[in-house]
């Protein structure tokens, strides 16, 4: 008899990452053709539509990059984090702090020059992210509180929150009781660049730009990897932890509340409850995906950016959108699944013989 | 405040807080083998639509109930394929599992949104105990979940702190190499944990859809599934403190549409937050306690083993 073991492999097998990426795009797409069948819709047909609406021409490029702008900068906060080994969970609501933060710039500054409102929003939109970010890095720094719950409680308390003001102080006079703000000022809008796309698609590219380059070429990136690696070796070479969790997780905040924003000044018009979409969570498979790299964030957030655009086009042929939802979350176990095979293999051990040892010396 | 109102404030506590109870159960009995589990909110949407639509195409609410049961545990076991198996990260897994559990029952239900129920699960009848003033609507007068509850908190404490399996199930979580030295299966535990845990996601589920709001709606689970998860840590990872909390945050529940009726001029939206608030508040209490007594959560909690690297 012999049994299954997964063994540690020398090195990561090369380009395993975006090999096993492919696996879970293919393994998605073959789950959402079974439950395609079996609702009586073509798969091919479906799958056709969503790739001309979302990548099929200039427009339906504006739309996906769009789209990937929130998803992008959601998942660049939960990267930054997570280089060091911290998880923000919390980007949710602090996209939701941020809108909240640039909708009460736009509040006051109603009368202002676009240039300034807009500069104002999006410094409201980082300061409301990073502010919502501030008690979790705050009781990890100091008190070592596991940063995942608090970040977590975090996304329904700031829901609450906005669910209050668009139900109360800030809501339209109007709107005939609908839960919203009044529509922004126009010079509160993100300039167009081309077909739908607004310029919020060249601030998170430069975001994500300037954060892939400051995590690999430069010292505070490095001193970040080493901390989050070993905390120890961190304290010896005199990195100050708590200073790098506290700045870490409000950078992380900051970044995830600039998506809130941008998609408040560039996509919503007005303050709504659904703002965010759940960008926050994907945001967590778009940096998981892209293994915590700024760079890999880009590519995996147009990808998820396409699919959830072409999710919403598929719905005047009478499929549902949450067709995209399970796309989503497939990709993402299927290439957990093939990442495992990336840094190990699969050898037959007879049984009762310990693999522990291979282990040991191949690693 | 009327006597009526008071009643039936204490009515909507109770059924609320076995709704969260029994997630937050499963959700606890993972997290003691070691295993976090985000995907709680996945899970009780999964349960909810598919008890909906057993009892919907059979006319059983029972039948119902094992299929919400059913459902659960197999999503929650995809997350235990991943994690356990796979050693993968629990929070991705986790978080991409309510993810996919949201809209794969969107996707399943869609055909039933709106729909009369099949058959609900009524309040069990305990003839004259139900007429007992205050006590008998309040404890008497509810569906059988509220006793499934009850049975199943009573039951997880017993076999946690009791029973030769229960400890097997906390050393998974406290120090899984050394369950697996004492010969027990890591695998086999925690695998086990996590599928119970998501039969009673799914049992808490089929609650929402055959008793308490008996249609199915997308988003029904309304975030209820981060409560569950709250829970555990505000109960200390322990089933009867878990019972008081759950009492707490479900009378926050029941109270959230009362406030007017009331006369509190206070808003309802606002005071959905206190639990949230509150959980956050606990595990800095916890860390600052735990600087003098160890912490009451599972040490081996969100990690992955393989044996062939302990």
């Amino acid at each position: 008899m012999k049994r299954p073991v997964l063994v540690r492999r020398h090195r990561p097998l090369r380009g395993g990452q975006p090999l096993a990426f492919a696996v879970g795009l293919i393994l998605a797409l073959a789950v959402g053709a079974v439950l395609l069948m079996a609702a009586d819709h073509e798969p091919l047909r479906v799958y056709q539509r969503m790739f001309e609406k979302s990548l099929g021409d200039q427009n339906a490029w504006s739309l996906t990059l769009n789209r990937a702008v929130p998803l992008g900068l959601a998942g660049l906060a939960v990267a930054v984090a997570g280089s060091m080994g911290l998880w923000n969970i919390g980007a949710e609501g602090q996209i939701l702090a941020g809108a909240m933060g640039a909708a009460w710039v736009a509040r006051i500054g109603g009368t202002w020059p676009g240039p300034m409102l807009l500069t104002g929003m999006l410094v409201g939109a980082v300061i409301g992210g990073g502010l919502l970010a501030l008690v979790p890095a705050m009781a990890r720094a100091r008190i070592g509180v596991n940063e995942i719950i608090t970040t977590l409680m975090l996304n329904e308390i700031a829901l609450r929150l906005l669910q209050w003001l668009i139900h109360g102080p800030w809501k339209d006079p109007d709107s005939y009781n609908f839960p919203l703000t009044p529509l922004l000022p126009d010079q509160a809008h993100l300039p167009t660049l081309f077909g739908r796309a607004h310029f919020g698609v060249i601030i998170a590219g430069a975001v994500i730009l300037v954060f892939g380059v400051a995590a690999s070429r430069t010292a505070w990136g490095y001193e970040l990897r080493v901390a989050g690696s070993s905390a120890d070796t961190a304290r010896y070479a005199g990195i100050s932890l708590k200073r790098k969790i506290l700045t870490v997780l409000l950078l992380s905040g900051g970044v995830a509340g600039l998506a809130g924003g941008v998609e408040l000044s560039g996509t919503a018009d007005r303050l709504t409850e659904g703002i965010s979409n759940g960008f926050g969570y994907a945001g967590i498979i778009v940096a998981a995906l892209a293994l915590m790299r700024p760079s890999g964030v880009a590519a995996v957030a147009l990808l998820f950016g396409a699919v959830q655009v072409g999710g919403q086009s598929i719905q005047i042929i009478g499929v549902p959108a949450s067709v995209s939802t399970i796309l989503q979350a497939f990709i993402l176990f299927g290439a957990i699944g093939a990442g495992v095979f990336v840094r190990y293999s699969l050898r037959l051990v007879p049984m009762g013989v310990d693999a522990s040892g291979e282990g040991e010396i191949a690693a | 405040m009327t006597e009526a109102s008071m009643i039936g404030l204490l009515v909507a506590t109770v059924a609320f807080g076995a709704l969260l109870y029994l997630a937050a159960l499963g959700e606890l009995i993972s997290e003691k083998a070691g295993v976090l589990n985000l995907g709680v909110e996945g899970m009780m949407a999964m349960g909810a639509v598919s008890a909906f639509m057993a009892a919907h195409q059979t006319g059983n609410p029972w039948i119902g109930l094992v299929v919400g049961v059913l459902a659960g545990a197999l999503t929650g076991l995809l997350h235990g394929w991943f994690t356990v198996v796979l050693g993968a990260e629990q929070v991705v897994s986790g978080l991409s599992l309510t993810i996919l559990g949201l809209g794969f029952a969107a996707y399943m239900g869609k055909n039933v949104v709106g729909r009369p129920p099949g058959a609900v699960l009524a309040p069990v009848d305990w003839g004259p105990l139900t007429d007992i003033p205050w006590a008998g609507p309040v404890l008497f007068g509810q569906a059988p979940f509220v006793y499934l509850a009850v049975l199943v908190g009573i039951a997880s404490w017993f076999v946690l702190s009791r029973t030769r399996a229960g400890l097997a199930l906390r050393a998974a979580g406290e120090s899984a190499s050394t369950a697996d030295a004492a010969g027990h299966s890591v695998v086999g535990l925690r695998l086990c944990a996590v599928g119970i845990g998501g039969g009673l996601a799914g049992a808490s589920g089929a609650y929402l859809t055959l008793t308490l709001t008996p249609q199915w709606a997308e988003g029904i689970t309304a975030g209820r599934g981060w409560i569950a998860v709250a829970l555990v840590i505000f109960g200390a990872w322990r089933p009867g403190r878990a019972a008081v909390g759950a009492l707490l945050f479900g009378g926050l529940l029941a109270l959230k549409t009362r406030l007017q009726t009331f006369g509190v001029d206070f808003s309802p939206i606002l005071l959905s937050m206190l639990p949230y608030v509150s959980t956050i508040a606990v595990l800095i209490a916890i860390s600052v306690r735990a600087r003098n007594r160890p912490s009451p959560a599972p040490a081996a909690l969100g990690t992955a083993y393989r044996r062939e690297e302990r």
